[in-house]
């Protein structure tokens, strides 16, 4: 559960716009260790979705090494970097973005064409994955016939096609009502725990993010802070402040009243 | 699901889009398939019509040539309307008279005929009352003209005709303010013309009749032989083979022609010394055909024929020649029009598939380019889940493919249904006279070219066009599909 994978070493990245070189990430380290479940947060214009990008493989670092499983991905071209966004990691949107003229199922079964030869074994792993995200019996639903909670479940659904070494999330509750966006929390926090997926989402939800693991607080291109979740779904959750047993979705500590996430804190 | 299956989803995706594109696209197409098909109509009816006025510039010329040379000489008739009593018969009406020429029958011999003998001394019956045959020539002697072959420089030939008609005297009396008169003309059952059948005549010169409906033509040097017109076969009721006698005398019939002038109606050819035999007129003629050896010379030789013999009425066909000049030159023309509409349909058509070719990949581009742009976020979002930059080039030109070979289809039904009027809509007219297109027959003045059918369009050109077709959705793709290949992963993130 400790083998690294994900490493980011001295990564700089800098847009130029116009004349100006802006620089987006400045000497940014680290590591997640598969299986975690973090959380990047931090205020617009932070680099975060900059920081997804990269680690998504599609931006570019300016210099610097990230190592995703093992491999050096900063210094590979294109047609490399696309086999490793379709069998390292899966892509979960703010806006779902399913193709909207497929239905649930072969939506799902999009990222498995370049890997998977048989069209049987595609439909039926995405049957699979599909029950496995609460979607079953809706396998032949298009977009939208779906409520915005169930097209993120496909979507997710989609992210784990391919058996990726972690999934990016970037904003998945952004779009999403607080009932549908607890009910996908849960979700990831529940694939986190049962199926040992490695989750980094990208958030400036403090109630989502406080209920992931780690939390990272990225501001001006570095991370600034650290902070343990409360990670959803584990029993037995401690109040950071007192020790005290809390309820997952407290927000002030019954022993020692205190707020358990100062927004302070968190920016 | 497979990249086709997406292509024809995104296609059936946006139905009015699609609609519209490929009733442009097919709307070009139809415009690519008339296109050669109204070129090769143009072709045909050109070469069709240029065929056509060759074999008529030639008939003409040899109309020009023969016809027109002819100088028909004679000379003038006596009276005109009226001729002389039939002095031999004892009655002035009933009698059965011979007339050659405009000339009753000879004095004294009753029932004879005595051409030269024109004014011979016993006129002495009722003037006015003659036999009436209009337009026909005093007899000749015919060795008085034998000069105009042997002096005349520019005669190619002379023939020498014997025409006389048979018939009855028929007397009616017309009253007029209180006077009345009787007058007896000849009513005609059958006019002989004697023509010599020498094989240079008949190989060379229009002499006899060409329009036979049954048997055959006289024959050079044919003795005992008559050609008759339908006329003539109804009064002698006699068909091919049959003999008949006229004037006493057996002949066999070789042959039926339909007269081509009222005036031949009533006419039977024969070999002149049997005509100059049986109208006992030996040595007699009535007229003289003389071919002058071309056109240019008529005039020339018909002056000579005049000073030689003044006597002589010289008719030459001088208003026909005219006319015939006129309608070669006319056909001359309009076979150099249809020529060179011929050539100017090529540079046309060519430009208009040049236009055509790049609006259809026009369309095609700007359709993809926007389908690409209006679909930025999902090609972004492909990339993003794994999508290599081939997979998503090869979507799009699929797409773009696809919409072109329905564009084709569409096109090239709609094409074989309008492709005559689209083509005459389109390209320059050609044929002779008016404005002409694929399908129409060519009417000029009294000439007919032959008719086309309508523009066929050949298996080879359909799959010629649906190659194009398909090679212009390929070519008009490409950009776009490239455009949407160098589309960032990252746009996938973007909020709408």
């Amino acid at each position: 559960m400790s083998k690294p994978i994900l490493q980011i070493e001295k990564l700089n990245k800098s847009y130029i716009l116009g004349k100006r070189n802006v620089p987006a990430l400045t000497n940014l380290n680290l590591t997640i260790n598969s299986g975690e479940f973090v959380a990047i947060m931090g205020p617009s214009g932070s680099g975060k979705t900059t920081l997804l990008n990269v680690i998504g493989c599609i931006d570019k670092p300016t210099s610097g090494q990230v190592l995703l499983d093992g491999i050096d991905v900063s210094s590979l071209p294109e047609n490399q970097l696309y086999k490793i966004r379709r069998d390292k990691m899966g892509f979960v949107f703010q806006t779902f973005n399913l193709l909207p003229y497929l239905n649930a199922r072969e939506n799902v079964e999009l990222p498995m064409e370049g890997r998977l030869k048989s069209k049987s074994e595609r439909k039926k792993k995405a049957s699979e994955l599909l029950e496995m995200v609460g979607l079953s019996g809706r396998e032949e639903h298009r977009p939208q016939r779906l409520s915005a909670g169930e097209q993120q479940r496909v979507a997710i659904a989609r992210a784990l096609a391919n058996d990726p070494a972690f999934i990016l999330a970037d904003e998945p509750t952004g779009n999403l009502d607080s009932q549908n966006k607890q009910g996908i929390i849960k979700l990831l926090a529940n694939l986190n725990l049962t199926q040992g997926t490695t989750i980094i989402m990208v958030t400036h939800d403090s109630q989502a993010a406080r209920n992931t693991e780690r939390m990272l607080l990225l501001k001006d291109g570095k991370i600034v802070k650290e902070i343990p979740g409360l990670h959803l779904g584990k029993k037995n959750q401690t109040c950071p402040h007192c020790g005290g047993s809390i309820q997952t979705n407290d927000d002030i500590c019954p022993n020692c009243k205190k707020a358990i996430y100062a927004s302070d804190e968190l920016f | 699901m497979g990249i086709m299956n997406r292509a024809i989803r995104n296609i059936s995706r946006r139905k009015i889009r699609a609609l519209l594109v490929i009733i442009a696209l097919g709307f070009s197409m139809a415009i690519m398939v008339s296109i050669p098909a109204g070129v090769l109509a143009n072709q045909q009816t050109a070469s069709t019509a240029a065929t056509n006025l060759g074999n008529i510039i030639t008939q003409t010329s040899a109309s020009i040539n023969q016809t027109s040379t002819q100088i028909d000489c004679s000379l003038a008739p006596s009276f005109s309307g009226f001729g002389f009593q039939d002095f031999g018969g004892s009655t002035t009406s009933g009698g059965s008279g011979f007339t050659a020429g405009q000339f009753g029958g000879g004095s004294g011999n009753n029932g004879g005929f005595r051409p030269g003998q024109f004014g011979g001394g016993t006129i002495g019956g009722q003037f006015g009352g003659g036999a009436f045959s209009g337009g026909q020539s005093n007899p000749m002697n015919e060795s008085l003209y034998s000069d105009i072959n042997s002096t005349i420089s520019g005669v190619a030939a002379v023939e020498p005709i014997l025409q006389a008609s048979e018939g009855q005297n028929v007397t009616t009396t017309v009253s007029f303010n209180g006077y009345s008169r009787d007058i007896t003309r000849l009513a005609v059952n059958y006019t002989i013309e004697g023509i010599p059948l020498t094989s240079d005549l008949v190989d060379n010169y229009p002499i006899l009749p060409t329009n036979i409906t049954s048997g055959s033509n006289l024959q050079a040097g044919a003795i005992g032989e008559v050609l008759l017109s339908e006329n003539n076969s109804a009064y002698f009721n006699a068909g091919v083979g049959d003999t008949i006698n006229i004037l006493n005398q057996p002949f066999t019939v070789v042959g039926i022609y339909n007269p081509s002038a009222v005036s031949q109606t009533q006419t039977l050819f024969m070999n002149l010394s049997d005509a100059q035999a049986i109208t006992n007129n030996t040595g007699y003629i009535t007229s003289l055909a003389v071919f002058a050896e071309n056109a240019d010379a008529v005039s020339g030789v018909a002056t000579s024929i005049s000073s030689l013999h003044p006597e002589l009425t010289v008719t030459t066909d001088q208003a026909r020649l005219t006319q015939l000049q006129t309608l070669q030159t006319t056909y001359n023309t309009e076979l150099a029009t249809a020529q060179s509409a011929n050539s100017q349909t090529y540079s046309t058509a060519v430009e208009e598939i040049i236009v055509v070719v790049a609006a259809t990949s026009l369309i095609v581009l700007f359709v993809m380019l926007y389908t690409v742009k209006e679909r930025t976020k999902e090609i972004g979002t492909l990339k993003a889940i794994g999508f290599s930059n081939s997979t998503v080039m090869g979507q799009f030109m699929l797409e773009g493919i696809l919409l072109s070979i329905i564009a084709g289809l569409v096109g090239i039904a709609i094409g074989t249904v309008a492709a005559p009027t689209l083509a005459s809509a389109l390209l320059p007219s050609v044929g002779i006279g008016g404005r002409i297109g694929p399908g129409i027959a060519i009417v000029s003045g009294t000439t007919r070219v032959s008719g086309l059918s309508v523009a066929t369009l050949s298996p080879e050109l359909i799959l010629i066009l649906f190659g194009v077709a398909v090679l212009l959705g390929t070519v008009g793709s490409l950009y776009p599909a490239w455009r949407a290949a160098k589309i960032r992963p990252a746009e996938a993130m973007k909020y709408e």
